[in-house]
């Protein structure tokens, strides 16, 4: 009952299917298994990491500059993305050309700095939740359900690329319509 | 047409940013559902966008490419502090409606990813008419979508009321705003693929795999 609980938590709190973060990263995402794995990890290592810096900024930052949390956002998020980039070209400097690409599609985008706002936003109006380990699980939370959508969508996306869709609406209006559908399913759990 | 003349025209329809990039389309189906909300979009997104790019293209090329998008990237959150002040002035009672999307507007892809893969590779002039048109382009999306949600989901235009017969709430939510632009995508292609023959069904100008 717990999983289940959890797992409709999860699906109705889903960043893509309520607010849309991230949408042009699901589509590459669940283009093959590769890139799934790929997008969900870096993601996830985004968002996660990307969290608990940004509870550190929300509580450093004096209340009369919050017009600045954007730019520090991004110098954390940048930070992380060269770091990454270096781990990655030292640990596997043969298929860097292959991987870089993830953290690129995955660093500066809606999902992840969506992800950093929303939980600042939720921890405001919920003073319970502003510390940094609530902060850290939400940012894998959202990490955890964009791979909960990508397999969603990863389930339709063959069909919905296929020839049996009409050429005007094969692939990417497809795949809107269909996101749009499973949205307003979560829409109707809330 | 010349080869030339249709890739610098292609941001305002057969490359449009959102209908055909697939890029920034988040705050299409959140936030674009009147037409007063996408006014204060249409802002920042172009004054951001223009004023980011335009001053992107001055960093060195020889920098490491992870390196130059982070600058971008930091530029754009740079504007966004003055833009910003300007819209509480001009858009009060829509920025807190927008809320986070303004704020995301500063990592939009067309900065983090056409200027490397697009925009940098013209010369000067070039660039910046393309970049006038692909934002011409999101604008002319944004609200030609924001008006018929605004028309279709309350039965006002420009917050007064219209003589609509038929009120879908629906249309107002961020559901309505995925199955909107999947039809409008769907119709944009379909129109292209008669006036052209030339329709791309695949990836979408968001994916940096060609980097």
């Amino acid at each position: 009952m717990f999983l289940i609980s959890e797992f409709v938590v999860l699906l109705t709190t889903n960043l893509i299917l309520t607010k849309a973060l991230g949408t042009s990263t699901l589509f590459i995402a669940a283009g093959n298994r590769k890139n799934l794995l790929w997008t969900a990890i870096t993601i996830t290592i985004f968002t996660t990491v990307g969290s608990a810096a940004a509870y550190l900024i929300n509580n450093l930052l004096p209340g009369n500059f919050t017009d600045l949390r954007l730019l520090l956002y991004v110098i954390v998020i940048g930070v992380l993305y060269v770091v990454l980039l270096s781990i990655l070209y030292f640990a596997d400097e043969k298929n860097f050309g292959t991987t870089r690409k993830y953290i690129h599609v995955s660093a500066f985008n809606c999902a992840v700095m969506g992800t950093l706002f929303t939980i600042s936003e939720y921890a405001e109006t919920r003073p319970s939740l502003n510390n940094i380990l609530s902060f850290v699980i939400r940012g894998a939370e959202a990490g955890t359900g964009f791979i909960l959508s990508a397999f969603i969508l990863m389930a339709a996306f063959k069909t919905l690329s296929s020839k049996e869709v009409p050429l005007s609406f094969r692939g990417f209006p497809a795949m809107l319509v269909y996101l749009g559908i499973i949205s307003m399913a979560m829409y109707a759990l809330v | 047409m010349t080869n030339k003349k249709r890739s610098l025209l292609d941001g305002l329809v057969s490359g449009n940013t959102v209908l055909s990039g697939f890029m920034v389309i988040s705050p299409i189906i959140v936030c674009g559902n009147t037409v007063m909300n996408a006014l204060a979009l249409i802002y920042a997104f172009s004054s951001i966008t223009f004023i980011s790019v335009m001053s992107g293209s001055f960093i060195p090329k020889k920098l490491p490419y992870g390196l130059k998008i982070m600058i971008y990237a930091i530029i754009a959150s740079i504007v966004y502090i003055p833009v910003r002040a300007a819209a509480e002035e001009f858009f009060p009672d829509i920025i807190p409606r927008i809320g986070i999307y303004f704020m995301l507007i500063a990592v939009n892809s067309l900065i983090t990813v056409q200027t490397e893969a697009k925009f940098y590779r013209m010369t000067k002039g070039k660039m910046t008419l393309s970049l006038i048109l692909h934002i011409l382009g999101f604008d002319a999306v944004m609200l030609i979508i924001a008006a018929v949600r605004e028309i279709l989901a309350y039965g006002t235009f420009c917050e007064r009321l219209v003589d609509a017969d038929i009120i879908i709430s629906g249309f107002g939510e961020p559901f309505g705003g995925f199955i909107l632009l999947g039809l409008f995508c769907g119709i944009y292609r379909g129109i292209c693929n008669v006036l052209s023959h030339d329709v791309d069904v695949s990836g979408g100008d968001a994916d940096v795999s060609n980097i």
